[in-house]
């Protein structure tokens, strides 16, 4: 009988946990676990796992104790932990994991150092302010459509510090061609970056499916936020009036069952 | 080889459309597609009965795709379901009884198919279109300032300009070339740039009811990009189409059975 | 004859002010300017009185149309949704605080203004609504300026400032029609130039700045200025009125408060 293996990965906000974690999902065979404590359900990297790993299972916090002491041969089990949850938890210290850490090129000490056993080259980020606790908000998008030019114009003042300091963001966006976009903002990174997730297009109606975004930063104006948001969002006709043109133009592509 | 048959100002003359379609199907290479460039309802003849025949081709005719034109766009407006409540260019044009004229000859129905037209088609590396993308009202001829023929083009994207607002039959090429455009900004003086582009055409596709007993439409081969006027001449009594033709080479079509 | 060309001043008092200072300082014959006198800014009256009283030849905009005649721009001038909700905002706050004899003075403004070879428009001699942007075919450029019968045209509307100019363009037509000999006409058109004044209130070009233009008629010269001012001001300012805040941290990072259209070229067809 194999024991399941165990694979903590903590770094600063930004530096790529999440990208190695699902780099290595790429290469398994095993039955592959993942465990983010304290991540809520609508958090955009659960929603991205779904799409980019649905043999992944996720498993949820309040179910962590029961899926973990019964574990099914081989597993591998990966525990990313978020600014918000210390190195010293309990939890950690009770799992026999591998401790990897993904940290910016420039980072020679840190906590982070000092607790891996491997270390991670990660993304060139700047650190967060050491002794402030930076906001986490978030929000579900869930059958929101947004107007492309509009949101590029939220975003670009988002990120350039019109509603507050923006450190982190990351969302998935429905888009009026059915496509949705995963979308990821570093501070000290160049640019916004934009992936279309490689799932099927939502031609019918409001999408039935996850879509959120979270930012991490100072002084947020959520609610400003929030409005700006809604305010690039497409009402019911003019989705019905997209999807009617995109189906139009590529009548033999197959569309999405719902 | 095949054509597209390709025409503009039916304005209610069901007679010579129908003269028209006879010729089409006459012609020795067969007609692919049948565009109606706008106009279809117009002063002097049965509107209803045009848009029905339209709307309805006969068992082996080919499905008309008709964009809107001017006319239509004044029916809209007279129904309430266009930019310009009153039809102003209408009234200022025809006087306010031909307004009402036209309100009458139209049915709600037959406005609300109009209204779900096309504005022009983009096929293949030609625009279809009543006036121009400038509006329905926009009257291309061979007379205007080749600058603005050359805009046209240009906003039309495309490299033949198929129109009908004029009701004339024409092709006009225009090649404009050695323009240098340079650029001076706050950032500094861009390098200039020499501006040309291959000729393009604007083609004046006819009119098919404004002139009783003549009807004019065109054919156009997308494969060698060959233009042929067609001139249909009909009249009730004779109860057959006399025609005659013209193309751009000046040579006639064989299947002429009677010449002007 | 020296002349200083400003446009889009956008209820921008400061900027108007520095921007007067400084043609004064460059002792100029005759100002013009291209309209947009209102909208986004915070002293829409203010900045109507100022060019009224300096009796400065003015010609309408898009925004000045939009006050007087109602909000008609088409929807599609704007650019996305959110610069349409912007734009209403911006749109709705003005029609509110504008006295009547503004309107009134708005609502008389020319189309466009015309002396000698020049002619002098919002945004393009089509429509107040169109963007003659740099990147816009050259001879679709030529036709714009040729419509005018002037060889200079200043415009405006896009907020960024350019000068352009358009040499030697030929043109060859060759004209078919049945039952008629083929005919065939060429010509050359002479220098023309296209003058963008740029933006006094809200530019465009990545600076907070304002910017407008010098012309000399003798020497035909051009200058592109560009003025900074108290820009912190009028962000104060349009905070204080219960503007969008967005709109000054646009105008500080001279971004413009809505993004341009599209489709430059686009004419609206209402």
């Amino acid at each position: 009988m194999n024991n399941p293996s165990f694979i903590a990965v903590a770094g600063p906000s930004g530096s790529g946990k999440t990208t190695w974690i699902q780099q290595s999902f790429k290469d398994q065979t095993a039955p592959l676990f993942y465990f983010y404590p304290g991540l809520d359900t609508i958090s955009v990297d659960l929603m991205r796992l779904g799409y980019g790993f649905p043999e992944v299972q996720v498993i949820p916090d309040q179910q962590a104790q029961q899926v973990l002491s019964s574990l099914p041969d081989g597993a591998v089990v990966y525990l990313e932990l978020g600014f918000h949850l210390s190195l010293e938890s309990p939890l950690l210290s009770a799992l026999p994991c591998h401790q990897v850490a993904v940290v910016p090129p420039y980072l020679q000490e840190s906590e982070w150092h000092e607790w891996a056993d491997e270390i991670v080259l990660g993304n060139d980020i700047a650190m967060l302010d050491a002794v402030k606790q930076p906001e986490l908000w978030h929000t579900p998008l869930q059958g929101q459509v947004f107007d492309p030019p509009s949101l590029e114009v939220v975003l670009v003042e988002l990120t350039g510090g019109a509603y507050g300091k923006v450190h982190r963001l990351k969302g998935i966006f429905e888009m009026p061609d059915g496509q949705a976009l995963y979308i990821d903002f570093v501070a000290g990174l160049e640019g916004i970056e934009y992936t279309e997730l490689n799932i099927p297009r939502w031609l019918e109606g409001r999408p039935h499916r996850l879509s959120g975004i979270e930012v991490t930063g100072y002084n947020l104006e959520q609610k400003l936020i929030a409005q700006t948001l809604l305010d690039g969002s497409l009402a019911d006709d003019m989705i019905a009036s997209y999807q009617q043109q995109y189906k139009t133009l590529n009548p033999v592509e197959e569309e999405i069952a719902v | 080889m095949e054509q597209w048959a390709i025409l503009s100002g039916i304005e209610g003359n069901l007679v010579a459309y129908e003269a028209l379609l006879d010729d089409i199907r006459r012609q020795r290479d067969s007609v692919a597609e049948l565009y109606v460039l706008g106009d279809v309802v117009g002063l002097k003849g049965d509107n209803r009965a045009v848009v029905q025949r339209l709307q309805s081709p006969r068992t082996g005719e080919l499905e008309p795709q008709v964009c809107i034109g001017w006319w239509e766009e004044q029916c809209f407006n007279l129904y309430l379901l266009g930019g310009l409540p009153d039809a102003p260019e209408l009234i200022a044009q025809e006087g306010a009884d031909t307004a009402q004229h036209l309100f009458e000859s139209v049915s709600r129905e037959s406005v609300e198919w109009m209204r779900s037209l096309h504005f022009g088609f983009h096929e293949l590396d030609c625009l279809l279109i009543h006036g121009s993308t400038v509006g329905y009202a926009d009257e291309l001829t061979p007379d205007m300032p080749a600058i603005q023929l050359c805009d046209r083009l240009i906003r039309a994207d495309a490299k033949n300009l198929f129109c009908g607002r004029s009701g004339l039959a024409f092709e006009c090429w225009i090649e404009p070339s050695d323009l240098c455009s340079t650029i001076v900004t706050l950032e500094g003086t861009q390098a200039p740039k020499e501006q040309g582009r291959s000729p393009r055409r604007v083609v004046g596709v006819g009119n098919v009811g404004r002139i009783l007993g003549q009807a004019t439409y065109t054919l156009y081969n997308p494969a060698n990009n060959h233009i042929t006027f067609k001139t249909v001449k009909y009249g009730k009594a004779k109860g057959f189409a006399l025609q005659g033709s013209q193309s751009q080479h000046g040579h006639e079509s064989p299947d002429i059975r009677a010449s002007r | 004859m020296k002349l200083a060309v400003m446009s889009c001043i956008h209820g921008n008092y400061e900027a108007l002010n520095a921007v007067l200072s400084d043609i004064d300082r460059h002792k100029t014959d005759q100002i013009y300017c291209l309209g947009d006198l209102v909208g986004y800014g915070p002293h829409p009256n203010a900045v109507v009185e100022m060019i009224r009283s300096l009796d400065i030849p003015t010609c309408q905009g898009c925004w000045d149309e939009d006050i007087v005649d109602g909000l008609n721009a088409c929807d599609c001038s704007y650019p996305s949704q959110l610069a349409e909700k912007r734009g209403k905002q911006a749109h709705e706050w003005t029609d509110q605080v504008i006295h009547p004899e503004v309107r009134e003075y708005l609502a008389n403004l020319p189309i466009t203004l015309q002396a000698e070879n020049l002619a002098f428009v919002h945004g393009s001699p089509n429509s107040q609504h169109e963007y003659l942007l740099p990147s816009m075919d050259g001879f679709a450029a030529l036709e714009r300026v040729l419509s005018t019968g002037a060889d200079v045209l200043f415009c405006g509307h896009t907020h960024v400032p350019y000068v352009r100019d358009l040499e030697g363009g030929k043109l060859s037509m060759r004209v078919h029609q049945p039952g008629q000999a083929e005919t065939q006409k060429q010509s050359t058109v002479s220098l023309k130039r296209i003058i963008n004044a740029g933006s006094v209130g809200e530019p465009r070009h990545g600076r907070p700045n304002a910017t407008y233009v010098l012309y000399d008629t003798d020497s035909k010269q051009v200058t592109l200025r560009e003025v900074p001012y108290d820009y912190q001001k009028t962000c104060l300012a349009i905070v204080e009125q219960g503007l969008p805040p967005i709109f000054a941290w646009r105008l500080a990072r001279g971004m413009e408060f809505a993004e341009r259209a599209d489709d430059p070229n686009h004419v609206c067809q209402r």
